[in-house]
């Protein structure tokens, strides 16, 4: 009892040979979109790459751009076999590679689904990233001096402007390390030497924040440093004023546009995946109606096309048979050659 | 009747004028394409600079004169290639015979003059834009403290993400903001004193500082940014003079504004001349072939050497000749007629 009969007449397989034609090439255009957008991903990834303390996970884009050329190479190939099928001579070349390589892209679209997960799943993974990261940069913001770290300011500055953050969770991380070189620190100054004198680590910390966290929208000049003394400012209350900072942490920001276009690209990946696996069942289709012309001389005939020739259970059986078979095949061959070996030794 | 520039065109030259016109007709929809694209944009910009710029005079006419006359010359492109193809194929052509005078002075009148328009206008947006952004500018400065005055509301916010993305502070330098008093009085206490003396001493009662607003910081400087007392050089004796001043941006918005614009507008500018160009050659072209095709009676293969012309007499005979050649295209069928007739005769004589 095969699953899923369908009847074919001549007609009807040229139809699905043309159809299926067409479909492999358009998804060879969307192996070429999937490529660019795994680029388009990476480059993303490693221009961020300062924050996220190198040592994010290139996992996603690296599987969607070898998914990509993937793609591209099965559908050109199922392409050209679906050309050669309407045309018995050239089929027969392609007959004995045929089941391997349905075989094959069943495994693809596995994978293909399984890619477009992980798309929406990384998140998870670049939230811890970016924590540690964001934590690191905001510790190195003044290190303009050190080798290989004299860039943090520049970039932590770049990356506050541009997404409209501050800090890693809020404005309140940045009261916690000191942001200001010990280098631009007059340490002739009594202030100075007393707030170092208060801390524990001997660290200069203030209540103030980078020029970077500034909001624009805010109708007051930017109120950067002694933020939480409300004398210090005319008409201020730090606790009710939400325009003169930007509320949202770096952290968040950053998780926010990532995610949304690893979404995006997931949902792609998705409808990517549905389309293969409707060329997949077609060309499964095309093959069994092929093979199953009763007389090949007679192209006009009818003839059957099936999923599986019989139904799930038992073609999950005969797979185990036939790999118990190889077993004990092999099994065999070896007691053969001791019993080939003991008889010359008595 | 006396030719202006007369051009003898036999079958051959013919046939590689029409096929170097539908070469060039090709080059000249790109270059109609390329101009709406560079116009699209440029006006896309002043769209997005508006607040700066003194409205007195109207910026946007010339990206909408040059989208204009890019989609005359894209237009005039297609359909010169759709003419030289069919002058190559007899059967094709008649169709196009009546409309190409037409065609033609549309063309020169409608795409020449839009283009030319678009080029004078190109070359006199640099000093008109000098002006706008010197008043424009000078006039957001002004009225950066007064983010409760309604119609100004919005002068800070667009001036610190103006500063922020085009990295410019000020108009000319970040000293202008020294002139002006960009701290509202809302946010000044009245009862510290070093206010009141600082208004007192100025002879319109502003609040003056040398300090400057935070988007004009630098963020490659190494030191946290230094707004305040930029004066006074004792507060910071650790800025080394001798490295360049990386704390503020050091140029003026009005250059760099100035510079971004006047290069759209010359690559426009560069743009539209190249179209005219083509434009210019393609009208040449098609007006010798058309002429051409019209000295053998309209027969495309005709091997007779005939002459291309530009004009056939003096403007007033021009004129005259292409309204007839308007009526006669509503009547085919006389026109066919006469050049039958003497070659008819001939045999007979003979």
């Amino acid at each position: 009892m095969a699953l899923m009969k369908v009847k074919f007449d001549q007609k009807k397989r040229v139809k699905l040979a043309q159809g299926l034609w067409l479909m492999n090439w358009i998804s060879v255009l969307t192996g070429i979109i999937l490529f660019s957008l795994g680029i388009f991903l990476k480059i993303e990834l490693k221009k961020r790459s300062e924050v996220m303390n190198n040592s994010e996970s290139h996992f996603v884009p690296n599987s969607l751009i070898g998914v990509g050329v993937l793609a591209c190479i099965f559908n050109a190939l199922g392409g050209k076999i679906c050309y050669d099928a309407l045309d018995p001579a050239k089929y027969s070349k392609w007959k004995p590679w045929l089941k391997p390589f349905l075989i094959i892209c069943v495994l693809f679209n596995i994978f293909l689904f399984l890619v477009s997960l992980f798309c929406f799943l990384m998140r998870g993974s670049l939230e811890s990233t970016l924590t540690h990261g964001l934590k690191n940069g905001m510790k190195y913001y003044r290190d303009t001096d050190t080798p290989g770290r004299c860039f943090m300011k520049k970039t932590i500055d770049m990356l506050q402007i541009e997404f409209r953050c501050c800090g890693n969770n809020g404005f309140r991380d940045w009261f916690e390390v000191q942001w200001i070189s010990n280098r631009y620190l007059d340490f002739a100054s009594k202030e100075v030497k007393d707030r170092i004198k208060s801390n524990v680590d001997g660290r200069y910390l203030v209540d103030g924040v980078p020029f970077s966290c500034c909001n624009p929208n805010s109708p007051r000049p930017c109120i950067q440093t002694q933020l939480t003394n409300n004398s210090a400012h005319y008409s201020y209350d730090y606790q009710t004023e939400e325009l003169n900072l930007w509320i949202r942490g770096c952290r968040e920001a950053l998780l926010h546009y990532y995610s949304s276009m690893m979404n995006t690209m997931g949902a792609i990946v998705l409808l990517v995946w549905l389309f293969e696996v409707t060329i997949t069942v077609g060309l499964r289709y095309l093959h069994t109606a092929l093979e199953n012309v009763a007389n090949p001389e007679d192209p006009e005939c009818e003839s059957e096309g099936w999923l599986l020739e019989k139904s799930v259970s038992e073609t999950w059986k005969s797979i185990l048979e036939s790999l118990k078979k190889l077993g004990k095949g092999s099994q065999v061959e070896a007691a053969a050659d001791e019993g080939g070996q003991a008889p010359p030794a008595s | 009747m006396a030719v202006f520039l007369p051009l003898p065109l036999p079958l051959q030259a013919r046939i590689r004028l029409a096929q170097g016109l539908w070469l060039f007709s090709w080059l000249l929809t790109l270059a109609g394409g390329l101009t709406l694209i560079s116009s699209g944009h440029l006006l896309a910009q002043l769209w997005h600079l508006s607040p700066f710029l003194d409205p007195t005079c109207s910026f946007p006419a010339l990206p909408k004169t040059a989208l204009a006359a890019g989609a005359a010359a894209l237009g005039m492109g297609v359909v010169g290639a759709g003419i030289t193809r069919a002058s190559l194929d007899a059967a094709r052509y008649p169709p196009w015979r009546g409309v190409l005078g037409p065609i033609l002075l549309a063309g020169t009148l409608g795409g020449g003059g839009l283009l030319a328009l678009a080029v004078g206008l190109a070359l006199a947006l640099p000093r008109g834009l000098d002006a706008a952004l010197e008043n424009g500018l000078g006039t957001a400065l002004a009225h950066y403290k007064d983010t409760e005055v309604p119609g100004h509301c919005n002068a800070k916010r667009l001036m610190d993400e103006l500063q922020l993305a085009y990295h410019c502070c000020g108009r000319h330098s970040y000293k202008d903001w020294f002139t002006v008093q960009w701290i509202g009085s809302r946010y000044l206490d009245p009862n510290n004193q070093d206010v009141i003396d600082q208004i007192h001493s100025n002879v319109e009662g502003l609040y003056l500082i040398d300090g400057v607003p935070f988007s004009c910081c630098n963020p490659h400087s190494p030191w946290p940014c230094l707004q305040n007392q930029l004066s006074s050089t004792q507060v910071h004796p650790l800025s080394d003079p001798r490295q360049p001043n990386l704390n503020l941006w050091e140029q003026g918005c009005h250059g760099v504004l100035l510079r971004l614009l006047g290069g759209l507008a010359s690559t426009l500018g560069t743009v539209l001349g190249i179209t005219f160009l083509l434009q210019v050659l393609v009208l040449l072209g098609l007006r010798y072939l058309q002429t051409a095709l019209e000295g053998l009676g309209g027969a495309i293969d005709g091997e007779g050497d005939t002459q291309g012309y530009l004009f056939s007499g003096g403007l007033k005979e021009m004129l005259k000749s292409a309204f007839q050649q308007g009526l006669c295209a509503q009547r085919p069928v006389p026109e066919e007629v006469p050049p039958e007739a003497p070659a008819e005769e001939v045999p007979a004589e003979a």
